[in-house]
């Protein structure tokens, strides 16, 4: 491959146009007219004397303050200016462009509405870190309370607020661990793009899912969410002001996602450099586009799901309501619409960094290229066609199971695919056992594992019994945490360097290492157990024969803790004072690795030219 | 693959031996075994282990999946760690990178077979699935006649059963072996799943909307009837017993209650 | 970045990330300690009075204990569950929603109940069961059925089957108050001292020592969903628990 690149310093001087309004905009003035809005919203739509009684005249109000305080804080930050000016005939001057873009701003730029993608990507990683501390910890006060049979460690309210809130954090977190951080900072770079798409656009997708956040808290003080993350209706409509929460972070973050997914395809269709045909394209651009062009059909599906939900609870519109011709399976079906896709949405990514690690540690090309394509593409395309498998037992249209199971087990064969590709790759090298490296044997297990008891599931009579069950948690855990958060660590671990300019501390990142993958299969072998014994899932207190199994479990999560607080500490040190990376400490052949830390405003000096795909290693090559 | 070191183009034959001669190639196929021994073990040891009591026909067929998946998937799970087991033998130590491995970029003979065999196994656990939901709907129209049938009324966070034939309520599950049974559910609110565990079946109770499903008791023994569905503050004590008893105990239990045998 | 080499010590850095790890734990363990305390049973339990005399049935002895519990607005008492506010105007179960029973003993609950209401969702719950000899006693006269359009809350107790403690299921309907052009059924304090109220008792038997909860099956979350939420959804209003001990 070859790239021209100036690794040169360079100097820019720095915008200041300093009449501008946009300098004057950060976080702060953000949170201001965010809660500034909330407040005048809730004030207008308050229930006044005559409708105080009522639950929906309480949810239109609260509703109204939450979606108008990240209306309020975006137009605080700045985020309509652009648009703003359009409106008026202009545009935002060169100067303050590049002023948005946040070159020269030190640390402030993170608390702006910055252009930049690599402050995106950074704005997204941290907040992604929060997110999973913050999930890791409820799941940690789950597992305290199942520890003994009875469950009096946590009230049941409490608990089923704490299952819906570790269920939506995680989920929300799990969708843009990968393409958040990864696909912000390094994609652009690896197609030899100087920044996304859409800038403007990029900034709006991270500053939209950041309002969803204290949107997301606020639960907790509302009375919480009883309905697990699932907010199955009609449960969602008979719940409490909790519940608002919920309704208006999905209304939220799925504006982020669309936004995000549509500036990602489009930046990795438009903006790639010259010469990077489709198939000289990095694999996890690819895995990471497939994933964000699912997320855009199958979000609307989710947020109408959730609109149906406001206006049955604010406007008593009975969109789930039998009693008045609605439908609790009209719910069932939007959501999982959304559902299925969702978790390819969030495995595609994960697995698709592994294949960019793994030619990188074993120094020959990934193999089969196009393998790798079909697998991603045909689990996408088949996972738009499966969601009903959540509905096996629903009895909704018995005779319907048959087909759906199809379906859903012939992703085994694209799922396969995906397997012979790293299994390939890593045949006949020696593998460097790196960190990231190790995420990548880590994960050839848990999605085995989670591969194969999603086959179990897949199968109506077993489903029959598993449905609902403690089973089917830990084998959704063992996808979605045991392969996708694995690969999105280990893609941390490989593009550490090239985020922070430092190595990350490899004796603390290999005992947290060991730590989340030992405690990993032991909370999860208890679960798989407690559900093969019977035990439904989300329930506060279980009988005594789940006493042995649950035990084991909670064992396990305290080992998945501590370890992943030994990886945040090592993330911490390492960002402050690791070890000086080189420029390309792996040795990789992508673009992101011929740029220096710091990466320049635009990346490249001088526009790459692509002649071959990244993958020539090995010898003959 | 390269074979410019070799002076000969081998046959076929020639090469298969070869190929077997390799030790990375040996040592893969071990810890194939090896893994392959693992999951049929987990497969005919545990699974049964683990769940309960068998006690009625889907019971029994949802037990033979569990056990047949395993042991089918066992020698692909047991290639696939195989292969990553002796990647993990074969490791490169050190703060450099390894030596250039062989620069395979594909195998199309490997990928095509890789993808018919996935695709055989696959279609194995579908034709079976196929066959099990056939016999499953088959058994209900054929049994409808005798069947009992058990209305079963989730509410908030209490279960009812209703025997409309014999006129009686009950909030123990009580049914007869051997014979039969029909459950209709249903829901007084939000969604609840119906689930009598060692019977191995189960179904969401709706509003205003009739779900049935059927079996037949096998076995004498208690039942546990839990909740699937997450339904609200007390989902998790949404539980209740039963009993599949001798009929001469069934028709007894329903004249205490005050109904009549049907 | 002046260095090429870690800034920091092996031993500092190990000492560094102990310290974190503990504080890490930390965090968490006051966090999930925050939450149990918030979520932990904000009323003092109810124990049953255990008296001198005992009883025969069935050929077998059991000592005899008894409860008071009354259903009305409890200002002074009002449950405060979680995050949620005391809401004053919820009816509910009181002096407490957590009820200490002794094992083995047949337990006489007595209920002043004073509200209103509309039918049940499921009529089922208009029956009496699980009491000793399937009835209760309405001011002086023994029923055992309350018609689903005349009940105003119910006592309903029940609990997750197990190898490890018996069965107990009871449920006991309580009969409607008609409510007055005043509207002044319903006493706010001081349970059986005002207003037209009912008083039911009823008796069961425990058995060993277990963990039970109860809750109402009348809807009385008007304006919710199948009237099951607000009150019927927070717990420690028309919900609790029972501990036989």
């Amino acid at each position: 491959m070859t790239t021209l690149h100036n690794t040169s310093t360079h100097s820019r001087p720095i915008p200041n146009p300093s009449k501008s309004l946009i300098t004057k905009l950060n976080m702060g003035t953000g949170l201001v007219v965010g809660v500034i809005f909330a407040f005048a919203a809730y004030y207008a739509f308050r229930p006044n004397a005559d409708t105080a009684g009522f639950y929906n005249q309480q949810n239109k109000a609260l509703l109204a303050a939450m979606l108008f305080w990240s209306v309020g804080f975006l137009i605080g930050i700045g985020a309509f200016i652009g648009p703003f000016r359009w409106l008026i005939g202009k545009d935002l001057t060169a100067e303050e462009q590049l002023y948005l873009a946040g070159d020269g701003q030190g640390v402030k730029r993170y608390f702006k509405y910055c252009t930049d993608h690599k402050v995106v990507g950074i704005q997204y990683l941290v907040g992604v870190m929060a997110m999973l501390a913050v999930g890791g910890g409820m799941a940690m006060m789950i597992r305290t309370s199942l520890a003994v049979p009875g469950g009096h460690f946590i009230g049941a309210s409490v608990y089923n607020s704490l299952v819906g809130m570790h269920g939506i954090t995680m989920i929300v977190a799990m969708i843009i661990v990968a393409t958040g951080p990864f696909g912000n900072y390094i994609m652009p770079i690896m197609i030899g793009a100087r920044d996304m798409a859409f800038p403007r656009l990029n900034a709006l997708s991270w500053w939209v899912l950041f309002t969803a956040i204290p949107v997301l808290c606020s639960a907790w003080f509302l009375g919480g969410i009883p309905t697990g993350w699932t907010a199955y209706a009609p449960l969602s409509v008979q719940a409490g002001p909790g519940m608002n929460a919920f309704v208006a972070t999905i209304l939220i973050f799925a504006v982020s996602t669309a936004v995000a997914g549509m500036n990602v395809t489009s930046t990795v269709v438009a903006m790639r450099a010259k010469g990077m045909k489709w198939n000289r394209v990095p694999i996890f651009v690819v895995g990471a586009t497939m994933s964000v062009a699912l997320a855009i059909p199958a979000f609307p599906t989710f947020m109408l799901a959730m609109v149906q939900t406001a206006t049955d609870r604010v406007f008593n519109t009975g969109f789930y309501d039998a009693n008045v011709g609605g439908s609790g399976w009209l719910y069932a079906h939007l959501f999982w619409i959304m559902g299925h896709p969702e978790v390819y949405v969030i495995l595609l990514p994960g697995i698709a960094i592994l294949m960019e690690i793994a030619p990188v540690f074993v120094r020959k090309p990934l193999f089969s290229y196009n393998a790798a394509i079909m697998g991603f593409a045909g689990i996408a395309g088949l996972s738009v066609l499966v969601w009903a498998h959540h509905m096996y037992i629903s009895g909704w249209t018995p005779t319907l199971n048959g087909p759906f199971m199809v379906t859903t087990e012939m992703i085994s064969v694209p799922t396969g695919l995906l397997f012979l590709v790293m299994l390939g790759t890593i045949w006949r090298g020696k593998p460097w056992m790196k960190l990231p490296m190790l995420g990548l044997f880590a994960v050839i297990w848990n999605l085995l594992i989670g591969g194969i008891t999603g086959i179990y599931l897949s199968d109506v009579p077993a489903d029959n019994y598993l449905h609902g069950s403690m089973f089917v948690t830990a084998h959704f855990h063992y996808t979605l945490m045991g392969a996708a958060l694995t690969g999105a660590v280990a893609g941390l671990a490989y593009w550490f360097p090239k985020m922070t300019g430092r190595m990350l501390n490899e004796p603390a990142g290999y005992t947290a290492f060991w730590f989340t993958q030992i405690g990993f299969q032991v909370l999860f072998l208890g679960m798989f157990i407690a559900g093969a014994e019977g035990q439904p899932r989300r329930v506060v207190s279980f009988a005594a024969m789940y006493k042995y199994s649950n035990m084991i479990s909670t064992g396990g999560a305290y080992l998945v803790g501590i370890g992943f607080i030994i990886l945040l500490w090592a993330v911490i040190h390492s960002w402050r004072k690791g070890d000086i990376a080189p420029q390309n400490p792996w040795g990789a052949k992508t673009l992101e690795w011929t740029v220096p830390y710091p990466v320049p405003l635009e990346n490249f000096d001088e526009a790459p030219i692509i002649t071959s795909d990244p993958y020539g290693y090995g010898k003959g090559n | 693959m390269s074979n410019h070191d070799e002076e000969l183009t081998p046959t076929p034959g020639q090469r298969a031996i070869n190929l077997f001669r390799r030790t990375d190639v040996q040592r893969a196929l071990l810890f194939t075994i090896l893994w392959t021994a693992v999951f049929v073990i987990l497969g005919l040891y545990f699974y049964p282990k683990w769940m309960p009591e068998v006690m009625s026909v889907d019971m029994k067929s949802m037990e033979r999946i569990m056990i047949g998946f395993t042991i089918i998937s066992a020698p692909i799970a047991g290639l696939v760690l195989g292969i990553a087991t002796q990647a993990i033998t074969n490791r490169h130590k050190g703060d450099t990178p390894p030596p250039d491995g062989p620069a395979v970029r594909t195998n199309g003979p490997i990928v095509a077979v890789w993808t018919v065999v996935s695709g055989i196994f696959c279609l194995i656990a579908i034709v079976w699935g196929i066959v099990e939901v056939n016999t499953m709907a088959n058994a209900a129209t054929t049994e409808a006649g005798t069947a009992v049938h058990v209305q079963v009324i989730g509410s908030q966070w209490v279960w009812s059963f209703k025997y409309p034939d014999q006129g009686v309520e009950s909030d123990k599950l009580m049914l007869p072996i051997n014979r039969p049974v029909v459950f209709d559910v249903i829901s007084e609110d939000v969604n609840h799943s119906f689930w009598p565990v060692q019977l191995g079946v189960k179904v969401d109770a709706n509003r205003l909307q009739t779900t049935v499903i059927h079996t037949v008791p096998t076995k004498l023994g208690n039942i546990d009837v839990k909740c699937a569905e997450l339904c609200g503050l007390y989902h998790a004590y949404m539980e209740t017993s039963g009993k599949v008893m001798t009929t001469d105990d069934f028709n007894n239990w329903i004249t205490t209650n005050g109904g009549h045998v049907a | 970045m002046e260095t090429t080499t870690s800034t920091t010590s092996s031993s500092k850095r190990l000492i560094s990330a102990l310290v974190f790890v503990v504080l890490g734990v930390a965090i968490v363990g006051v966090v999930g300690f925050t939450l149990h305390t918030l979520s932990a049973d904000p009323q003092k339990p109810l124990y049953a009075t255990k008296s001198a005399d005992t009883i025969e049935i069935d050929g077998k002895s059991y000592p005899k204990a008894s409860a008071v519990l009354g259903v009305y607005p409890d200002k002074a008492t009002a449950a405060k569950y979680g995050f949620t506010a005391n809401r004053h105007d919820y009816v509910q179960y009181g002096p407490s929603t957590h009820l200490v029973l002794p094992a083995h003993t047949y337990v006489t609950i007595t209920i002043h109940a004073y509200d209103s209401g509309e039918h049940l969702n499921n009529p089922y719950f208009g029956k009496v069961v699980g009491t000793i000899g399937g009835t209760i006693n309405v001011d002086g006269v023994d029923v055992n059925n309350i018609p689903s359009d005349n009940v105003e809350h119910t006592f309903t107790l029940h609990g997750i089957p197990s190898t490890s403690q018996d069965p107990l299921f009871v449920n006991v309907p309580l009969p409607q108050v008609k409510q007055d052009d005043k509207g002044n059924n319903i006493p706010t304090n001081d349970p059986g001292t005002q207003g037209a109220g009912h008083t039911v008792t009823f008796s069961f038997l425990t058995g060993s020592a277990g963990d039970y909860v109860w809750n109402c099956e009348y809807p009385c979350g008007d304006g919710t969903y199948a009237k099951f939420g607000a009150a019927m959804s927070a717990y420690g209003y028309m919900s609790g628990k029972v501990t036989v001990a």
